[in-house]
């Protein structure tokens, strides 16, 4: 990644700084060290700021045993910041840059510290400046990430600065009375709570590291069964496979599929480009893999029944009923054991046969539904067997009842393909993300109802568990729950201790996402608020309740953990080498070998419940909010969802020609009412959607004031639920139970980003070619120059070493809008609400345009990223009366925020209509009118903030830019190709966006534009002298590459 | 043409008969007067409103980044055409008929210019800028206006042209202030004697106004056609489809004419009434007014129709999109609103009787303005809201401040053109006296 080696160096001395931070109760630091604190123009002008100070300043003086602290540091600068400048105030607040007095060891102004932790299961780098996250994004190292990040840990930055995070401990008293307190009560009370209870019961996040470890030895400090910890995650497919892998091989975690050997993959009801295991990774790898590479494209069969962006990047889509994938499954397993070819022992082959003909019915009663034949299978299975092949089964964000029995139908199917012994399914790295057994829901709803106390640490069951299995009333009858929150949930209603967790910024940690794979979760920054570890919480209460873990901090234990890992990994550096390094690096591996044991007979568990009749529902995971933690984030709320474009909203999906028999039409309230409840929502017709399929996501309908966020915004789909478990796994089932819709008469708008969804039959917007052109054309080498282009007008001054161009590959793009988020973040754009959405102001500097193409049925659907194309004859310079536009000498179509007076001329001009008008001025306060408005503290120091009345877009992010040229320059060089990672591209999972200079004709962008798949976006086609608008954009796209056309006979000829 | 005029008054009773409304007016003058004073307050009241909160109190939106700001500029500007038109073009060609109604046209161009040049202010994000940075003025960053940008080219030709018309409509004005200051006592003297420059009626003073009269009526004559040709390259030098074409200055210059000349007859008609002119401004004066306005209506009506073909020839798929759907899209009603009030309304003036048919030719007059605003809010809308990429396409509703600031600008013309009809001649006196026979000897003098 971008971080250089003075940085890393930094990191270690700043990683030490944050000792004296986390730890209240030690013993009063001698000396004030500063650290990588933050510091910014709300620490010296409290005005500009919020009011978090005041609030907490009782807390704090309570609590804090330093001698000074930092806010009182940064009180006493304030003050005297205040004294110098009150006389300069006139009408404007003046803002003041303070520079350290002392300046830290680890910090210089204006350059970034890196630092490398573990969010959302990806190695993640976190980029600092003055002490305070800026920017999170891939670590180019870490094998998860590869140099992406998901939306939710991109968006875990305005988590870390969300306005409504708790600012104190609070305790509730009786029935009502919540007070803040202070750590120390808290320590005291819980104490006296740990000694007393009976059964203690801990309901946490899903970790795959040792906080699970310590949790279990902290039950086991208590007397209690190891069994009372169960971790909660949402994800049905990670339980459902861990599950069905201990019961077919008795083994921990799943085979983790090996997209660099695959050439065929079959999905059913898979997901994996949703949400699925670990988005990051998985589309980052079927993207370098499977997408068109040199002559080869990956072939990928897909049946949902949902419409998933990953059907959208299959190249077979079969849309089947909900509920029929688990025959689908066992009809595919039976043809590949009809065929000679296939794999396997004689025995497994005998405990195959077993469960289909436990699973007789549910075949054949399906096989009537499906919309084609055996020859399908047939012809599937003869093609899993001849290519290294991998049969994906099973959707993330939705469980049918079932989930595990599909996996191990899924298990079956791979067995007998072969893909274990291809190795194209990994089972040395295979993924530890779940263990199977903690996430047993239906064994935590029973055991909660003896229990005493209750621990629940950064999940929210109140809400995530549907609430018909009567989450509620079990957490009602609890006498006492510690809920331990990073932000404030519906769970904290229940609990009698309802702390104040850390953001997953501030806290120490690790996890084991693959076998063998270590990843460090390290603290960025000093607490915001007064908020502590759930570990260390834990800690310091067992230690009041007279039973002291041993160890001072959670840190502490999570050193011993690796202490371990260095003694095992047999690397001949001492523990302090080894430790540090690891923090730089984020992450450490040691691969270990695993034999694949022999499938056991499953066939006693497997009695499959027989899909439903009807309307089926499906309640799935929004891939942006997942189960609703990412409600609270605007950046999230706001980026417009793939398929519909929505945001904001909850909406239900229907086939269009459903709607059509129910008379439904797009944005008419109806009213579902399902097993056990009626929610009223809006109708989405989204093309693809299996007739007899109802969707609706998840994650929004939070409770009031929870979060001022998510309040209002949508419902929640699970009220609507019966109570229903996965009869393994034990999780809730949230897919595949009926549902009834009734026209309330009523319209609600849904906030589309996007109006309009077919394509109006143009050519030269988003293209396609067939695999066999674009091999010929890559056999051929053949190369075309998109700047060649007769022109009247007299040559553009250039720079002699830059031009910046951009490359997006819409074979690669799959739709998921992380670019929009990470741009988001990274340049300063204001969320701008439901509201104003739905009057077409959205201020993305980068959309992402949805074209479905094809059947209504089964459409084809392609997504293009849509951001300023940075053309050499731009439309929009020539019309802005006062050059607030303008071009530069290296391509870059720039704009003046200082000089734009707000004609919109440039936005008219704009054919590709890229550029955004602030309509109003976005606050950027914390305690603003509106829940949207942004803490200052978040905002990137390097972005100007913009006013009402000015025209913005997308600058290629040109301090990115300036600092990689500042930095060559020093150096005396020019910049070299990868140094710079605009925010889009480095958030790409699937690197689809390539960055870089086209004056290098080495680099990958000026290769990608020379390749015959790449186009200007309305520049009609070169390749037979059309030149369209002729705006000649810095920007170029690649075609998309149908696996199944016909050699397109315009494209042989040149 | 005003051969054929049937005068029934002559030359003696011109200065008595048009400085009447110096007296006390009709009382339907001050309900106008204080409906004019309302609208400007509700358009003063949206602006507040919008410069408060911002641009977003617009119905404004990406991708409709011009609205009914830019149809009432150009609207208003487009009605301050015919004013010179009038005072200038058909001056040079001798049409005596211009002589009636030369000085009200002349008032509503510069009335409607000053309404004009409001919205452009009215319009941009950061008017406190907008309002000097538009011009070149030298400045300690060095920097410049962008000459290759059609908005700077409007700033110098609305100037150039608000410029020209007030002068050769106060230039004109000059001897009928005379008149006043002859009439008048105290205070009133004394103001209409600063005014008028100590004009004399000398025949040496004559000589050198019909010599500069002459001369700013060929100074103002390109402009008639050059205003509204660089207002459509507001337009047609983007490259937005329904914009892009050269059809643009003819029709938009044709446009106006029409919208000024319709704007002409519906206010020299109240204002005949209300002032009791009908011996001087007559039937006959009204009617060569709405052959002009029916002319330029069948030139409209043929740009109309040639624009589709040129759409249609030029196979450009984006353009022809914008075209189709402005007749049968989700904005074909504005459309055939134009289609109907501009072109197929007026066709009833084919009929001499239904030109003599005042209230008739109000209505048709009245349904033109509405015509050519719709034309102008059609033109900027429909080719904005579905361009090139139907990912972005939008829609768009005009906010209610919107149509306050539309209303009071309105509001604000009429405000001050009310000003004008009562402390100034309405109808040029000198210039009328040309035409109208003299006491005693009306066959000799037509």
């Amino acid at each position: 990644m971008r971080s250089n080696d003075s940085d890393l160096r930094r990191l270690d001395s700043a990683s030490e700084a944050f000792l004296g931070g986390d730890q209240p109760f030690e013993s009063p630091a001698k000396e004030f060290v500063p650290g990588p604190y933050f510091m910014g123009v709300e620490e010296v002008m409290p005005e500009l700021g919020d009011d978090e100070d005041s609030d907490e300043a009782s807390v704090s003086k309570e609590k804090s045993k330093l001698s000074v602290d930092r806010r009182d540091f940064m009180r006493l600068f304030s003050a005297g910041a205040m004294l110098a400048s009150a006389s300069a105030c006139v009408r404007r607040p003046v803002e003041w840059a303070v520079p350290y007095v002392d300046q830290p060891m680890d910090q210089t102004i204006g350059v970034p510290v890196y630092y490398a932790t573990t969010v959302d299961g990806t190695g993640v780098m976190v980029k600092t400046r003055e002490g305070r996250p800026v920017f999170v994004e891939g670590s180019g190292s870490h094998p998860l990430s590869q140099g992406s990040a998901s939306q939710l840990a991109m968006s875990e930055l305005q988590a870390l600065y969300h306005p409504d995070r708790r600012k104190a401990p609070q305790i509730r008293y009786g029935t009502n009375r919540v007070s803040d307190v202070s750590w120390d009560d808290v320590y005291v009370r819980l104490g006296e709570r740990l000694g007393t209870a009976k059964k203690i019961g801990i309901l946490a996040k899903h970790t795959s590291g040792n906080s699970r470890k310590f949790y279990k030895k902290f039950l086991k400090e208590f007397g209690q069964s190891e069994d009372q910890l169960y971790l909660y995650d949402s994800n049905a497919l990670r339980v459902n496979a861990a599950a069905a892998h201990r019961l077919a091989f008795g083994i921990d975690g799943y085979a983790r599929t090996n997209f660099r050997l695959a050439e065929l993959l079959v999905g059913i009801g898979s997901d994996f480009l949703d949400v699925g295991t670990s988005k990051v990774f998985e589309s980052k790898n079927f993207s370098r893999n499977m997408s068109y590479k040199f002559q080869r494209k990956g072939e990928f069969v897909q049946f949902e029944s949902r419409t998933t962006m990953t059907g959208g990047k299959s190249t077979t889509r079969h849309p089947i009923s909900t509920g029929d994938e688990l025959a689908v499954t066992l009809l595919l397993v039976e043809a590949l054991l009809e065929n000679s070819a296939a794999k396997g022992t004689a025995a497994e082959k005998e405990n195959i046969r077993k469960v289909l003909s436990s699973a007789r019915t549910v075949m054949d009663e399906a096989r009537s539904r499906l919309g084609f034949g055996e020859t399908v299978f047939k012809e599937l299975a003869k093609n899993l067997l001849t290519k290294k092949s991998v049969v994906m089964v099973g959707e993330s964000s939705a469980n049918s009842a079932n989930g595990t029995l599909l996996q191990l139908a899924g298990i079956m199917a791979n067995l007998l393909a072969g893909s274990y012994e291809d190795k194209t399914l990994d089972l040395d790295r295979a993924w530890m993300v779940a263990s199977s057994g903690d996430n047993d829901m239906a064994r935590f709803l029973r055991d909660a109802k003896s229990m005493d106390l209750l621990i629940v640490v950064d999940v929210n069951p109140a809400f995530t568990l549907p609430a018909s299995t009567g989450i509620r009333e079990t957490l009602q009858n609890i006498p006492s729950i510690v809920s331990v929150q990073s932000m404030p949930c519906e769970t904290d209603e229940y609990a009698e201790f309802v702390l104040n967790g850390h953001n997953i910024l501030e806290k120490w940690g690790d996890e084991e996402p693959v076998a063998g794979v270590y990843s460090l979760v390290q603290p960025t920054v000093r607490p915001f608020t007064d908020s502590m570890q759930a570990e260390d919480i834990l800690m310091w209460a067992s230690a009041h309740a007279g039973k002291p873990l041993g160890y001072q901090d959670y840190r502490s234990y999570l050193m011993d953990q690796w202490k371990e890992l260095h003694t095992a990994s047999e690397l001949k550096v001492d523990f302090k080498t080894f430790f540090d390094a690891h923090l730089r690096k984020g992450w450490f591996s040691r691969i270990g070998q695993r034999d694949l044991p022999e499938l056991a007979d499953v066939s006693e568990k497997f009695n499959p419940a027989i899909p439903k009749k009807g309307l089926k529902f499906v309640a799935y995971l929004d891939p942006r909010l997942y189960d609703g933690v990412g409600a609270d984030r605007p950046v999230l709320q706001e980026c417009a969802d793939a398929m519909t474009t929505v945001c904001w909203d909850t909406w239900v999906g229907l086939a269009p020609q459903k709607c059509k028999d129910l008379g439904l039409k797009y944005n008419d309230l109806v009213a579902l009412k399902g097993p056990s409840g009626t929610i009223e929502v809006s109708v989405y017709p989204l093309p693809g959607l299996h007739a007899d399929t109802v969707v609706v996501p998840r994650g929004n309908g939070h409770a009031d004031g929870v979060s001022r966020v998510s309040t209002g915004v949508g419902v929640d789909p699970l009220t609507i639920l019966e109570a229903e478990y996965d009869s393994i796994s034990g999780i809730p089932v949230t897919s595949g139970q009926t549902v009834e819709i009734t026209a309330t008469g009523r319209r609600y708008r849904l906030a589309a980003q996007q109006k309009h969804n077919d394509m109006a039959n143009r050519k030269d917007i988003l293209k396609t070619v067939s695999l066999a052109t674009a091999s010929a054309n890559d056999l051929a080498k053949k190369e075309f120059d998109l700047d060649d282009v007769p022109d009247l007008y007299p040559k553009l001054k250039e720079h002699p070493h830059y031009r910046w161009g951009m490359s997006i590959d819409l074979e690669k793009c799959n739709g998921c809008g992380a670019c929009t988020v990470a741009c988001d973040l990274e340049n300063n754009v204001p969320q701008v609400g439901r509201e104003q959405i739905l009057l077409g102001r959205e201020m993305h500097w980068v959309r992402v345009d949805r074209y479905f193409s094809g059947s209504v049925e089964n459409p084809t659907v392609s997504f293009q990223p849509v951001s300023c194309q940075h053309c050499n004859h731009a439309p929009c310079e020539a019309v802005c009366p006062v050059y607030a536009t303008t071009h530069d000498e290296e391509g870059m179509n720039n704009q003046t925020y200082n000089r734009c007076v707000g004609t919109r001329y440039c936005a008219n001009a704009c054919p590709y209509k890229v550029r955004r008008f602030n309509w109003f001025t976005h606050k950027w306060n914390v305690m603003g009118d509106r829940p949207i408005d942004r803490n200052p503290r978040a905002l990137n120091p390097e972005v100007t903030v913009r006013t009402r009345g000015i025209m913005e877009k997308c600058t290629y992010c040109v301090q990115r830019i300036r600092d990689a040229k500042h930095n060559a320059a020093a150096k005396g060089r020019i910049v070299a190709d990868g140094e710079i990672s605009v925010a889009c591209e480095s958030a790409c999972d699937t690197d689809a966006i390539v960055f870089g200079n086209l004056k290098d004709k080495n680099s990958r962008v000026a290769v990608a534009r020379k390749n015959m798949r790449s186009y200007l976006m309305l520049g009609a086609d070169p390749h037979h002298k059309h030149y369209g608008l002729k705006t000649l954009p810095n920007t170029s796209y690649m075609a998309k590459v149908d696996l199944h056309g016909a050699k397109d006979k315009s494209h042989d000829e040149h | 043409m005003s051969d054929d005029v049937k005068w029934t008054k002559t030359i003696s009773d011109v200065n008595d008969g048009i400085l009447a409304n110096l007296e006390k007016p009709h009382p339907s003058y001050y309900v106008a007067w204080t409906l004019a004073i309302i609208f400007v307050g509700i358009g003063i009241a949206s602006w507040a409103y919008q410069v408060t909160y911002g641009m977003g109190a617009a119905g404004l939106n990406s991708p409709v980044y011009w609205g009914v700001y830019i149809t009432d500029f150009v609207f208003w500007v487009g009605i301050g055409h015919a004013g010179t038109l009038i005072s200038a073009i058909l001056f040079l060609f001798r049409a005596k008929w211009r002589n009636t109604v030369a000085r009200g046209a002349e008032a509503m161009t510069v009335f409607a210019v000053i309404t004009a040049g409001l919205f452009p202010l009215i319009h941009v994000g950061r008017l406190w800028f907008a309002a000097y940075w538009m011009g070149p003025l030298p400045n300690t960053n060095n920097l410049w206006v962008n000459f290759r940008s059609p908005l700077e080219w409007d700033v110098f030709a609305i100037s150039t042209y608000l410029t020209i018309s007030l002068l050769f409509w106060y230039m004109g004005l000059v001897p009928d202030l005379a008149s006043i200051r002859d009439r008048v006592k105290g205070f009133k003297r004394l103001v209409y004697g600063l005014l008028s420059f100590g004009w004399r009626g000398t025949a040496r003073q004559w000589h050198h106004y019909e010599a500069g009269y002459g001369f700013l009526a060929a100074l103002a004559t390109p402009l008639v056609l050059s205003v509204h040709s660089i207002v459509s390259w507001d337009f047609a030098m983007s490259i937005q489809p329904g914009w892009h074409t050269t059809i643009f200055p003819p029709y938009f210059v044709a446009g106006a004419i029409l919208s000024g000349c319709a704007m002409v007859y519906t206010l020299l008609v109240p204002i005949r009434t209300m002032f009791r002119f009908e011996g001087f401004i007559k039937e006959e004066h009204l009617e060569a007014c709405i052959k002009l306005t029916l002319l330029t209506s069948t030139l409209v009506f043929y740009a109309y129709a040639i624009e589709f073909v040129v759409a249609w020839y030029s196979g450009n798929p984006y353009e022809w999109a914008i075209f189709v759907k402005r007749a049968v899209g989700p904005y074909a009603f504005y459309f055939w609103v134009m289609v109907f009030c501009n072109c197929i309304f007026p066709l009833v003036w084919w009929s001499k009787k239904m030109r003599n048919n005042i209230a008739v030719s109000m209505v048709v007059a009245i349904l033109i303005n509405v015509g050519m605003w719709f034309e102008r809010y059609n033109i900027i809308v429909s080719s904005l809201v579905e361009d090139f990429i139907p990912g972005s396409w939008g829609h768009y509703e005009p906010s209610l401040i919107e149509i306050g600031l539309t209303f009071g600008s309105f509001g604000w013309f009429f405000f001050w053109f009310l000003i004008f009809c009562k402390f100034f001649p309405i109808v040029s006196m000198s210039e009328l006296k040309l035409i109208m026979p003299k006491p005693l000897s009306t066959k000799k003098n037509s």
